[in-house]
């Protein structure tokens, strides 16, 4: 028997629900070749990726130095945050298959990767650059997590500027 | 009524404590419970403007009524990455 077109459709929207999505707040080492081949599928051909890193010396604006940051976070809600940026990237970039959103917490010192955003897609030009840009953006915004900042001279809490609106 | 807020971050620093519980009129808002913190804790005054707080870790506007039984979390704009 020929198979109809609508069997095939709802195939092809099945394999699309199978994409896989990791989100996680750990505590762990990241581990970017382990993270990248669990959002891998045999339909990738590209994957764009953001690592930010604790950086030591500030040049920018303010310029100094920093011994270590000291990140925690309100992990259920973190998670569930980011999960709804993984969600958010999939309606901007239907194109994106995997999706791994790891941001890691505790003291770490500098040059240590601080979080990872991870997307996936059949090609390159499909937006992934931008999806990966909207992940550590969005991440930013609305993800419950905190870095304190130790530096030689004191420390303090570093906060951000956005006031996400309510239920966003 | 009881509830139990969780601080974070400077918050966390102001009050001195990862959670606190105190005893609520029904029918307080965000904002309410917001001002009841600052004159509980002076020290949280700075935060005053910029202070959030979620509500079933959804952010809640500052007319939301604080629901029976309701996760709340207070906290300064994240800064993570």
């Amino acid at each position: 028997m020929q198979k109809s077109p609508c069997f095939l459709r709802s195939r092809v929207v099945e394999k699309i629900m199978a994409f896989p999505t990791i989100i996680s707040i750990t505590e762990k080492e990241l581990d970017l070749d382990a993270l990248l081949a669990s959002v891998t599928s045999s339909s990738d051909g590209a994957a764009a990726i953001f690592s930010g890193m604790v950086r030591g010396v500030t040049k920018r604006g303010d310029a100094h130095a920093t011994l270590y940051l000291e990140y925690e976070a309100y992990t259920p809600m973190a998670e569930a945050k980011m999960r709804q940026v993984a969600d958010e990237i999939r309606s901007r970039w239907p194109s994106v298959e995997g999706i791994a959103i790891v941001q890691r917490i505790g003291r770490l010192y500098p040059k240590t990767p601080t979080v990872l955003i991870v997307c996936t897609a059949a090609h390159r030009d499909t937006g992934v650059f931008e999806a990966a840009r909207y992940g550590i953006d969005r991440l930013k915004e609305i993800v419950p997590v905190w870095k304190k900042e130790v530096s030689p001279n004191g420390e303090f809490w570093v906060e951000g500027e956005y006031l996400p609106k309510p239920g966003e | 009524m009881m509830i139990k807020i969780m601080f974070f971050a400077t918050l966390r620093d102001y009050v001195g404590a990862k959670t606190v519980e105190l005893e609520i009129p029904k029918d307080t808002t965000v904002a309410g419970l917001k001002e009841t913190l600052v004159k509980k804790y002076p020290k949280m005054i700075p935060a005053q403007n910029s202070m959030m707080a979620a509500i079933n870790r959804e952010f809640a506007a500052d007319e939301q009524v604080i629901p029976v039984d309701a996760e709340i979390a207070m906290f300064p704009p994240v800064s993570g990455g």
